[in-house]
């Protein structure tokens, strides 16, 4: 029983944090068909960011919605800098990659100057302990359960309820009639990228409250966003989201049976295995070598 | 677009809009070659000091894996991002077999070559069939598998402690410590020669040719009758050998080997000398490389600014020049020899 509780709420909580930063990584790919690998940092810049409001002595209730705010103005600054000056060039994917990685690694940097590479710490959004079904877990880490489906939820109500939001799915779904119906194309790639990047701060802010923050604190992530959006497909909102929570459980339940160092190689193998086998039930419009 | 008559007319046209392989006329390419690296072998006479050569050793070892994660990436347009892994590959069969298997270091150089692009041909089954961004994620996982595999081996391979006191090569009975590094700066420019004449050929021949067509336009090469699976197979394996060698190289050079060599930190510097230079040219990820090195080596002055400036100069290269180096110095080669051209 205890086991199966542990699984069930290591696998809830990873797949939170991952489901947060997948979900705008999806955005992102699908709205302007490029991969940020900025996106990682996002979330490290959004902890670093809420950790100095609060140090600053601002309550956490009003630091943490602040630094998500500033995270869409870097977010959109970002995509305007070193994305948007890209779009229309024929290797546009694989020039993104380098430029956000350069990005990534002087925002990166940056944080090292400023903050130093000792480990921080943000308050919890709930202090203190409780045990359910046998295991200990954290306030914060029910919390974090608790509030991202919501988030989610009110994102996928932006996305197909709000004028906004549809405008966002009609540059994703066919950007050439988007620009023919008057939408504000550019505009709209800022504001997939804006979202994107205070989700990922948002799950920054969350992470820095459990665990210690220090620079390189998105890489790892990261990785796991990117495995989440390719297993999950891009195509719907909920997709990756399924995908977060269906890795979080996987990864919860092989560190528990194998331990924590086979399970990236098993995350691995078992994606590189669903690939080979369906690669067309993942990514619709390839087409098929005859060979 | 007309002209349907020649089988293989359509794809050069479109190839020598893109990639150009066969642009140049391989004389003229013959001569610049021999001439690029006879200036790179007079290079040990004018710096003398240990230091610089160490540099100039490094930035070939770097030329090597970014030229021909340039065949994959370039020409072949495949997103292999495990190619650091088969430089880490390289690293570690070089190190196990001539430390735990005791067989000679040049054996080993060529046997780790070899491993590499056995691994290579290995990753390419479950890519055959995906395409893009999948490709990206599988090469990384297998990036990641390799470096689990050696961490949890580490009775073997020592995990996260890498191995000390590798064999280095050796010249007859030249010293290859006391030289002021004159030995392994000529092994690596020989290698990085090799690599370079193996990669130019391989791509201005009529393989090159189809590995281009494939990515330009899949489904036309295909009905043309080129295999895909061989292809792709051909142009990883390819690209494997020499970055195999350059990573037996590089631990016979260090004497050791760690686990870094998989770290991300690496193949972002690697990527960028490979995007930086200009994809599909081969030349422009060796410039690439040579430039990138020592102005790392130049900057170390300014400490924990280095990695900001470098990412500010990346971004700033790639945004006011697509094409990369290779595009500026195309432009003047093109015009220095246009009219060799028209006469030949």
């Amino acid at each position: 029983m205890s086991a199966l509780a542990e699984i069930l709420f290591g696998g809830l909580f990873q797949g939170s944090l991952y489901a947060m930063m997948a979900v705008g990584l999806a955005l992102v790919w699908t709205t302007i068909g490029v991969f940020n690998f900025s996106h990682g940092v996002f979330m490290m810049l959004g902890a670093y960011i809420a950790w100095q409001l609060v140090e600053l002595g601002l309550p956490a209730a009003v630091a943490f919605p602040v630094a998500v705010v500033v995270m869409a103005g870097v977010g959109w600054i970002l995509q305007a800098s070193v994305v948007r000056p890209l779009i229309g060039r024929p290797n546009i994917v694989l020039v993104v990659v380098i430029t956000t990685l350069a990005a990534g690694s002087l925002i990166e940097n940056g944080a090292l100057t400023i903050w130093g590479p000792r480990s921080k710490q943000i308050p919890a959004l709930i202090d203190g302990n409780t045990t359910i079904g046998g295991v200990g877990v954290s306030l914060h880490q029910i919390a974090i359960i608790v509030i991202t489906p919501l988030i989610l939820a009110a994102l996928w109500v932006f996305l197909n309820r709000t004028r906004l939001g549809l405008a966002l799915r009609a540059v994703a779904q066919n950007e050439d009639a988007s620009h023919l119906v008057g939408l504000n194309v550019t505009a709209l790639y800022g504001l997939a990228f804006a979202i994107a990047a205070s989700l990922a701060g948002l799950a920054g802010i969350f992470m820095g409250g459990y665990r210690f923050m220090s620079p390189v604190m998105g890489s790892d992530p990261l990785l796991k966003a990117l495995i989440v959006v390719v297993f999950g497909g891009i195509s719907s909102i909920s997709g990756p989201i399924f995908a977060a929570y269906l890795i979080g459980f996987f990864e919860a339940a092989c560190s528990y049976y194998f331990g924590l160092y086979w399970t990236p190689a098993l995350l691995f193998g078992v994606l590189i295995l669903t690939l080979m086998v369906r690669p067309e039930g993942i990514f619709s419009s390839r087409s098929r070598g005859l060979a | 677009m007309t002209d349907t008559t020649s089988p293989i007319a359509p794809i050069r046209t479109r190839a020598a809009n893109q990639a150009a392989p066969g642009r140049t006329p391989w004389k003229v390419e013959a001569v610049g070659f021999v001439l690029g690296f006879a200036v790179l072998a007079l290079l040990p006479l004018l710096f003398g000091d240990t230091y610089a050569r160490h540099i100039l050793i490094m930035a070939f070892i770097y030329a090597i894996v970014a030229s021909n994660w340039d065949l994959s990436l370039g020409y072949g347009g495949v997103f292999n991002f495990g190619h650091l892994a088969l430089f880490g590959i390289g690293v570690y069969a070089y190190s196990l077999l001539t430390k735990l298997a005791g067989i000679d270091p040049w054996a080993g150089l060529l046997a780790s070559g070899i491993i590499a692009t056995l691994a290579a041909i290995l990753v390419t089954i479950p890519i055959l069939r995906l395409k893009g961004i999948y490709i990206i994620l599988v090469t990384f996982g297998f990036a990641q598998l390799v470096m689990q595999v050696i961490l949890s081996q580490s009775d073997i391979t020592g995990g996260t402690q890498g191995i000390v006191r590798i064999p280095g090569l050796y010249w007859f009975d030249h010293n290859m410590v006391r030289d002021g590094k004159f030995a392994y700066f000529y092994i690596a420019l020989a290698l990085l020669a090799a690599s370079t004449l193996f990669l130019r050929v391989f791509v201005r021949s009529r393989t090159g040719a189809s590995i281009v067509a494939l990515r330009d336009n899949e489904e036309y090469a295909i009905s043309r009758g080129v295999s895909i699976v061989r292809q792709r197979m051909l142009t990883l394996a390819a690209s494997a050998f020499f970055t195999g060698i350059a990573g037996a190289f590089y631990a016979a050079y260090q004497r050791n080997a760690s686990i870094d060599v998989f770290g991300m930190s690496l193949a972002t510097i690697i990527l960028s000398m490979v995007l930086l230079g200009g994809t599909s040219t081969i030349y422009g990820a060796i410039i690439a490389s040579f430039v990138l090195t020592i102005f790392a080596e130049w900057m170390a002055d300014f400490g924990a600014w280095r990695p900001m400036i470098t990412a500010v100069l990346i971004i700033g290269v790639m945004l006011a020049y697509p094409s990369g180096l290779a595009g500026m110095i195309r432009s003047v080669w093109d015009a220095a020899a246009g009219k060799f051209k028209r006469t030949a």
